[in-house]
């Protein structure tokens, strides 16, 4: 087992290594951008995978949190002026803002049924996506509104680096988060709510907590979102935001944090490349069709995603059983 | 008084075309205990297929037997595709039906276009009463209408048929149901279908109603939808009527007068039914 | 024939739990079979692997000679089994009618004569005919549920724990009723009321830890201390 681990973790670092290298290796503008995209969209489908992969709850609002931290950031650094300082302030607002907002949605709803949770969730981040068009003072609407990134950022490599020591600094944390004790009764939320329980586990409590984490990640992701573009607009709260955190963790491999970003990488890269075709074939205008099939196909036949897929492989090879386990496995149905 | 009647009358028939789409949503829920998060792509279909049949053959019956039949399909597709193959699994059907939703809602602008269409009120139905001093709009009028009359049937058939029955004993309980001889497969597919074909007669009628039709419309009734559930009570009929009826004259009488509050008002009652009586104000079962 | 119902090394998993690890168990037509055991031992899922309810792993279940093992719930029931669960599945916010009338197979004289006769043997459902199921008494519940069981023509019924809960009264008008049925249908009982086993039970069988381990004339088993210590508990 440990030399697995230590395998794994080999692999980690030959490819964080690589990562760091690539921009001093490639000049390429379109790849450095569009890596230090996936490493955002990682943080943020990773914080979706605590929730759904390893609590097994079902949120429909995740860009709610990705929008706060996206508004914080844009509001701040426009407002105060692009300084590095106001940059952490703005990241500090947006965890405070979205450790408030998920506190708030979990204690009202985690008591209650998965439905509630998502149907809440999906109907408050609705609500967010109106107010920031109607707050116009503050949001400029769908307009939106540019404004300066601190000086620092405007080399594409420094945003770079940060975003990709934010993914291993989001993606060390996490991983130590789930071996943690605490990571062990969120599992064991997942795999037996009641059993949890009545182990003696206030089940709520945990649940709220990986909320929260989730939440404040997925502001942080929208507050590196908002500099990349230097502009915000309505779009970081809308629903595409969601999905595709839903799509980049589910393709990707529920409940296992590597998924969610592998899950990223797969999703920006094929958006890239057909928004591309679809200059020439319109029909690819609709890749998102294409994502949808994929996702529903995997939700019903490869509910663990590629990671999962790759894994069940490796034990074949090597004669190992793999654990099956996770939030898709079916489960007694009991009215 | 003109203006309280007005603001009374846009209440009622947006509370029933809410009410259309979440009566499907709140029986299949309290049969099946499936939350079907693509009810709203179902609406959307049942909008784009009537103004399609409308421009086409220029009878607004026939644009809302298209509608129907639009939804009759794809409540069958969905049903043996989507919903069958994950039966049993809460978080797998949350999912796959969201991810349904998204592929509804890209259908439509691939069959009809990315853009919105207009949608016109029938001659016959377009302009307005006067009595007295109150102007009545006929069209509005004939949404309240269809809403009570399509309640009606449908308590009709809860109360009165065998399949209707089978339907109310399934919301108390489904092994029971199995043990005593009754195919609840088959009776989940009918509720699926029908609620499914409510949902896209919403739809239809909706379309002359707001003058346009877009594919994300989908999303935002089909949240609308979910908020009437869970504050009339996931799987109680007349409580999703009420509920709906309260969402659309809370909406249409705060639009009026707390135009800043109109949009927060459904997730406040939401939420407050959420804290203080999560079964919802008209529960069908405890 | 003689066997209505037969069971061979039967095994049910729930979840990941193995709960029956082998039952093997026959109904003879016309009586009265008891299946005994102290409490998780495995008889109520006996009863609900038999309906389909928690499907069997392997094994086989015979009924009229025909394997049901393989069918949906809906489809056993269909065949000729009735079955009255141990909390009586009654349907609170329906009336008495329309309680039985989920369990009318169609509107036939046969189905019509069948109303009828539960009718005369619970006369009390006759008078709540319009009255909610959940308004009934303890005792009336069992009586609406076996009468629906009875109803949807079946020549077999589950009965799981009839006397739960009621008052010893109420138990010998249960036990009247089980002795009235038995002329129409057989009966598969689940009991843990060692002497109302032995009232209307003509043979038994013991179940342990989800194995059958003994089968016999039910005065057999009165007679024998050892065994119902053993297995019971009793005696």
């Amino acid at each position: 087992m440990s030399k697995v681990l230590s395998l794994n973790k080999s692999i980690y670092l030959i490819i964080a290594l690589a990562l760091l290298i690539f921009p001093f290796v490639s000049d390429s503008r379109t790849w450095t951008i569009l890596l230090t995209q996936i490493f955002i969209f990682a943080i943020l489908a990773m914080s979706y995978d605590l929730l759904l992969g390893y609590t097994g709850i079902v949120s429909f609002g995740h860009a709610m949190f990705f929008g706060i931290g996206a508004y914080s950031t844009g509001i701040v650094l426009d407002t105060f002026g692009p300084t590095l300082l106001f940059f952490v302030l703005s990241i500090a607002i947006g965890f405070i803002l979205a450790a408030v907002v998920s506190f708030f949605v979990g204690i009202l709803t985690l008591r209650l049924k998965s439905h509630y949770f998502a149907m809440l969730t999906l109907a408050l981040s609705g609500l967010f996506l109106v107010a920031a068009e109607k707050w116009r003072s503050l949001t400029f609407g769908n307009d939106g509104f540019t404004f300066r990134a601190p000086e620092i950022f405007q080399d594409r490599l420094v945003f770079y680096l940060l975003s990709l020591g934010c993914l291993i600094a989001v993606f060390i944390f996490l991983k130590r988060f789930v071996s943690s004790p605490m990571g062990h009764v969120l599992i064991s939320v997942r795999e037996n709510e009641n059993r949890t329980a009545s182990l003696g586990f206030k089940t709520l409590h945990y649940k709220v907590i990986a909320s929260v984490v989730a939440g404040v990640f997925a502001s942080l992701a929208g507050s590196l979102y908002a500099v990349s573009l230097r502009f915000v607009n309505t779009s970081v709260m809308t629903m595409d935001i969601t999905l595709d955190a839903l799509l980049m963790t589910i393709i990707g491999g529920v409940g296992t944090l590597v998924g969610p970003i592998l899950g990223a990488g797969v999703i920006e890269l094929a958006q890239h490349y057909l928004s591309g075709l679809a200059r020439d074939y319109p029909i690819f205008e609709r890749w998102i069709i294409l994502f949808g099939i994929l996702y529903i196909v995997a939700v019903i036949f490869f509910p663990r995603g590629i990671v999962g897929g790759i894994q069940s492989i490796y034990a074949r090879l090597t004669g190992k059983k793999v654990k099956v386990a996770g939030p898709m496995k079916k489960s007694v149905v009991k009215s | 008084m003109e203006l309280l009647i007005n603001l009374l009358i846009n209440g009622l028939a947006t509370g029933m075309l809410i009410f259309l789409l979440a009566a499907g949503l709140t029986l299949i829920f309290g049969l099946m205990s499936v939350l079907n998060f693509a009810h709203g792509g179902l609406f959307v279909w049942g909008a784009f297929a009537a103004v399609w049949m409308y421009a086409t053959t220029g009878s607004f019956i026939l644009a809302i037997l298209g509608a129907v039949v639009t939804g009759v399909i794809l409540g069958f597709v969905t049903e043996k595709l989507i919903i069958t193959p994950v039966y049993g699994n809460h978080v797998q059907q949350i999912l796959i039906t969201l991810g349904f939703m998204l592929v509804l809602t890209e259908m439509i602008k691939v069959v009809f276009g990315p853009n919105q269409l207009a949608a016109k009120v029938p001659p016959y139905l377009a302009g307005s009463w006067e009595v007295g001093d109150v102007i009545l709009i006929k069209y509005r009028m004939f949404i309240i209408l269809i809403g009570f009359v399509v309640f009606g049937i449908i308590q009709f058939i809860l109360k009165r048929t065998k399949i209707g029955l089978i339907v109310r004993a399934g919301v108390l309980n489904k092994e029971m149901v199995q043990a005593l001889g009754n195919n609840i497969k088959q009776v989940f597919l009918f509720t699926f279908i029908a609620g499914a074909a409510l949902a896209a007669l919403g739809g239809a009628l909706m379309a002359p109603y707001s003058g346009v039709v877009y594919a994300e419309m989908g999303l935002e009734f089909g949240i609308l939808a979910f908020i009437v559930v869970v504050i009339g009570g996931m799987g109680s009929l007349p409580g999703s009527l009420m509920a709906a009826i309260l969402v659309g004259l809370a909406g249409s009488f705060m639009a009026y007068y707390v135009p800043a509050l109109s949009l927060a008002v459904n997730m406040i009652l939401m939420a407050l039914v959420l804290i203080f009586r999560p079964q919802g104000l008209f529960a069908a079962k405890g | 024939m003689t066997d209505l119902l037969e069971m061979r090394d039967v095994h049910t998993y729930i979840g990941e739990y193995h709960i029956l690890q082998g039952v093997n168990f026959t109904a003879p037509k016309g009586q009265v079979s008891v299946l005994l055991g102290r409490n998780g031992a495995g008889k109520t899922t006996t009863l609900k692997t038999i309906m389909g309810l928690h499907p069997s792993k392997s094994g086989s279940i015979l009924f009229e000679g025909n394997p049901i093992e393989k069918l949906p719930t809906h489809k056993i029931a269909q065949s000729g089994l009735g079955y009255v669960p141990e909390d009586q599945g009654i349907f609170a916010t329906l009336t008495v009618e329309e309680n039985i009338r989920v369990a009318m197979r169609d509107q036939s004289e046969a189905t019509a004569e069948r109303v009828d006769y539960v009718l005369k043997l619970f006369p009390d459902l006759k008078k709540f005919w319009k009255k909610d199921g959940g308004n009934l008494s303890g005792g009336q519940k069992q009586m609406l549920s076996m009468a629906r069981a009875f109803v949807q023509d079946s020549r077999l019924l589950l009965i799981d724990e009839p006397s739960k809960g009621l008052a010893p009264v109420v138990i010998g008008k249960v036990i009247e009723a089980i002795h009235e049925l038995k002329k129409q249908s057989t009966i598969v009982l689940v009991e843990q009321n060692f002497r109302m086993a032995s009232l209307v039970g003509d043979t038994f069988t013991l179940i342990d830890d989800g194995r059958t381990v003994h089968t016999g004339e039910m005065g057999y088993l009165v007679e024998n201390e050892e065994m119902k210590r053993k297995y019971l508990g009793i005696g």
